[in-house]
């Protein structure tokens, strides 16, 4: 970097708010995802902006002088859409971290991109309301980062995604200008909705700097059910059936027996790792109406063939189930060091077969793929267990992935549920979209970039 | 030893972030090289040669506390600590250490007569390199020292020269070694005769083996493994002849050393490790002996409202948490008040809070904060370094809590003892 340019941003940012030597740029050239770290992905620099208005700056240079720029919250992405190429410039926005408000009266908060997720929740559920979204990740992940991405969560399955709770968006564009997207009301039909556009956009149409989200008022039960089944298809063929008997738990996991032996030698909660599959469901609402629903989803587990069924006994260990649910991933890291944990998503209905195919795959090149999944909303995360030090494994692990994309999209599911295109997906996009919607993304993404700077090389396939 | 023998555990780590949340280091600083993922990174890229500035990364491995906070909170159990300290021990093997570092620890700390006759005689030897203050010692020389750090002074007499080898209690119902560690031998010797005290009247006989000497983190946590090593045979070879029910430490660091680190230290040693494991048998925190033995009251009256912190190395790294909140709930009249994270390390981590003083500072005044919301007048703990940072952090913030040992506080409660030093 041309050590103008590199004045020029601790001018905007200040001295105390970048990092600058190489071994501490090396550690920003990954992030959560199995991509492995590369001297072709050292960023030349690291800035910490602290204001929309430093950001913009930012972007504003990044077009004149003509450089990349990553936006990055926690870097706890999986799809490697964090990852900067050399040269690029990160921009992480973990100290713009401030809850500007939250409004009981109409029921909306607004906040800054750093937030951590969980701690806003907190914040939240203290007043009595509620912002569901629940990314696995969500005790570290950014609010910036979740809108990024359109993170999801065990929730998914009757609150939706982090779409559905963003109202509004402060958005410095691709160029520089400061714009603001939606409206502080639940309904805003004025003009063609940006909002929309930049949620799940992952840092390639503009940098978030500021959220308004809607907020639900706090339910105020809930209960934890465990299912034990002797076998994975019977266990996957419950979930539509719980849906078909007209109950909509809040969260109904799938987790095979390779997660529930990992998860178990994390915590020690007491899973049973002689099961061949659990449902881990969760009901929320009135305290009256739960006992009936719990007892309704118990009996048609059972009568699917459910050995037997249990109920957490309080909050402490429903919550340590929970835990200990979404640790998963990492737990299953104890088995093998790399995790490539994919989301495809499939119609519910197609969860059995889905859940057959993968298991196929597996088998055909020799891979260990354990399953688990926001079955409830057909969000599935077959997780590779892989070696990144052994080559022919790695080659075999990338023959699996592109059999297993192409197989979910022919069951009507998609690349991805909630992880992003990120790097990972990138070269299938056009698989889903087919090549004329992928055209009208480009067309968008250079209207909007012309320059091409925000994060060039995520998220619209290549 | 290479880069390459870090790779196992290094590539275990899954760098999904989870140890961001707990890090007291990546709370204050937010920069990933902060945090254990990042370090874990960056100890992959040494071991494919990317590392550009040996001295950038060493600066980065110093800025650990080694906590384990990140261990405890891993889902992939990746022990981020104990990569970072053999990180360390790689790079002083590669680089040698810094020339203060060498000169404590290779020739004070390693040789014991030189290190106590230096610390006996006290103030003349903290004349020469500290400059007293009213508010207490601050180093003379830039010598590795943060030169805002203030030392507390040594004590005149050293804790194991008060006493007897072996201290008898009549009737005894049992006998234990105490080890007594350099910061209660040397700085706070206080702790030292106040445990005396208590397992005195409690029946206890106590013997003060007077070949100890350092556990040896100091050494191990800076790098310098065969310095470490030095002063954990001369441990084992110590205790070896004790025969005891138990050996005590008055501090989580040294207690975690010897019943943990010891084991790990001489895991390829075929002499030594047979008598790790026998000492890492023995070892127990003083805390956890007295509720093992049952504490026989009665216990006199106190009036007031205390809070524990807890030792990183105590609680995480003993498992020791609930024993001295049972003993101090044991204490008639006392409120007892729970901070809200009073397993968030104080900031001392031994030597960093040297060497590191302003991230120290900060660190600590989110303790004083999180000490001041109980409303206590009296914070206990089980580490003598804690206390240390916390009187430290508590002084800076202006409060007048008091921090005391878990061992001062009970000898405050139960009767006199005839045995005074």
């Amino acid at each position: 970097m041309h050590s103008d340019t590199r004045q020029a941003l601790i001018n905007i940012v200040g001295q105390g708010h970048l990092v600058d030597s190489h071994e501490d740029r090396l550690c920003y050239a990954y992030d959560a995802s199995p991509i492995p770290m590369q001297p072709g992905h050292v960023p030349s620099l690291v800035v910490f902006p602290g204001c929309t208005e430093e950001v913009a700056r930012i972007v504003r240079l990044a077009n004149e002088v003509g450089f990349a720029l990553c936006p990055r919250g926690a870097g706890s992405n999986v799809s490697g859409g964090s990852i900067p190429d050399r040269d690029a410039v990160v921009l992480v926005l973990t100290r713009m971290n401030r809850i500007l408000a939250i409004d009981r009266a109409n029921m909306i908060a607004e906040v800054e991109p750093g937030v951590i997720t969980e701690q806003f929740q907190k914040e939240v559920e203290r007043l009595g309301l509620f912002y569901p979204p629940d990314p696995s990740s969500k005790a570290f992940s950014t609010l910036g980062g979740n809108v990024a991405e359109c993170a999801g969560g065990p929730r998914g399955a009757k609150y939706g995604v982090t779409r559905d709770y963003v109202l509004g968006l402060e958005v410095v564009m691709p160029t520089g200008e400061i714009i603001q997207t939606g409206a502080r009301t639940m309904k805003s039909v004025a003009g063609l909705d940006l909002t929309r556009l930049m949620v799940g956009s992952e840092g390639t149409l503009g940098i978030v700097t500021r959220i308004i989200l809607r907020l639900l008022a706090l339910p105020p039960a809930k209960k934890t059910l465990m299912a034990i089944f002797p076998d994975l298809n019977s266990a996957s063929e419950t979930v539509a059936q719980v849906f078909m008997a007209g109950m909509v738990p809040a969260t109904l996991e799938l987790l095979d027996k390779t997660f529930i032996r990992a998860i178990e030698a994390y915590r020690q909660i007491g899973l049973p790792t002689d099961a061949e599959a659990i449902l881990l469901i969760e009901v929320d609402g009135e305290p009256e109406a739960l006992d009936r629903q719990a007892q309704r989803i118990a009996e048609i587990c059972m009568n699917q063939g459910a050995t037997r069924t249990q109920v957490a006994k309080d909050a402490a260990e429903a919550e340590e189930l929970w835990i200990a649910r979404r640790s998963a991933f990492a737990s299953v890291s104890r088995i093998k060091p790399t995790i490539i944990g994919e989301d495809a998503t499939v119609p519910r209905d197609k969860i059995p077969q889905a859940v057959r195919e993968i298991q196929a795959i597996a088998a055909r090149h020799q891979l260990t793929i354990a399953v688990l999944g926001h079955a409830g909303d057909g969000n599935l995360h077959p997780t590779i267990l892989a070696d990144e030090r052994d080559p022919d494994e790695m080659r075999r692990v990338d023959l699996a992935v592109d059999e297993l994309f192409r197989s979910m999209l022919a069951l009507g599911g998609t690349l991805t549920g909630e992880h992003g295109i990120g790097r990972m997906k990138s070269p299938y996009l056009h698989l889903e979209t087919g090549n004329a919607a992928l055209a009208v993304m480009r067309t968008i993404k250079r209207a909007l970039d012309p320059r091409n700077v925000l994060n060039p090389a995520i998220g619209l396939g290549g | 030893m290479d880069w390459k023998d870090l790779e196992t555990s290094a590539v275990r780590c899954s760098r999904c972030g989870a140890c961001q949340q707990v890090c007291p280091v990546y709370k204050e600083l937010g920069t990933e090289a902060a945090v254990a993922l990042g370090k874990i990174g960056l100890i992959r890229a040494a071991t494919q040669g990317w590392i550009q500035d040996p001295a950038a990364l060493s600066e980065m491995m110093s800025l650990c506390l080694a906590c384990k906070a990140c261990a405890a909170n891993c889902p992939s159990g990746v022990q981020g600590d104990q990569l970072v300290l053999a990180a360390r021990q790689r790079l002083v093997e590669e680089h040698g250490l810094p020339l203060l570092k060498r000169l404590i620890l290779r020739f004070f700390l390693k040789h014991k007569a030189i290190f106590e006759t230096g610390l006996r005689l006290g103030s003349v030897g903290q004349r020469v390199l500290f400059r007293r203050t009213p508010k207490g010692n601050l180093p003379r020389l830039p010598m590795g020292l943060d030169s805002k750090r203030l030392v507390p002074a040594l004590a005149p007499r050293p804790l194991r020269s008060r006493y007897p080898v072996v201290v008898e209690a009549p009737d005894a119902r049992g006998t234990v070694a105490l080890f007594t560690g350099c910061m209660v031998n040397h700085v706070y010797p206080e702790i030292g005769e106040a445990a005396i005290a208590v397992l005195h009247q409690q029946g206890i006989t106590v013997v003060l083996p007077p070949e100890q000497h350092c556990c040896g983190l100091a050494a191990h946590a800076s790098g310098d493994q065969a310095t470490a090593l030095e002063l954990g045979r001369a441990t084992l070879a110590c205790f070896e002849k004790c025969q005891v029910d138990a050996v005590l430490t008055l501090c989580g660091s040294c207690g975690n050393t010897l019943k943990h680190e010891l084991g790990d230290w001489f895991s390829a040693d075929t002499a030594m490790a047979p008598k790790a494991v026998v000492l890492a048998e023995q070892v127990q925190d003083f805390a956890q002996y007295l509720v093992a033995i049952g504490l026989r009251g009665p216990l006199s009256p106190l009036v007031g409202r205390v809070t524990y912190h807890e030792s990183c190395h105590l609680t995480r790294g003993q498992g020791v948490k609930a024993q001295p909140r049972e003993l101090i709930r044991a204490i008639p009249g006392l409120a007892f008040q729970e901070m809200s994270a009073p397993g968030q390390c104080c900031g001392s981590a031994g030597s960093f809070s040297l060497a590191h003083y302003d991230l120290t500072q900060k660190i600590s005044a989110r303790k004083t904060e999180d000490i001041r919301a109980t409303g206590a007048d009296t914070v206990v703990t089980g580490c003598p370094s804690c206390l240390m940072q916390l009187r430290d952090g508590l002084n800076q913030g202006g409060s007048e809590t008091r921090v005391l040992h878990l061992a001062q506080l009970l000898a405050s409660v139960l009767p006199r003892p005839q045995a005074q030093p």
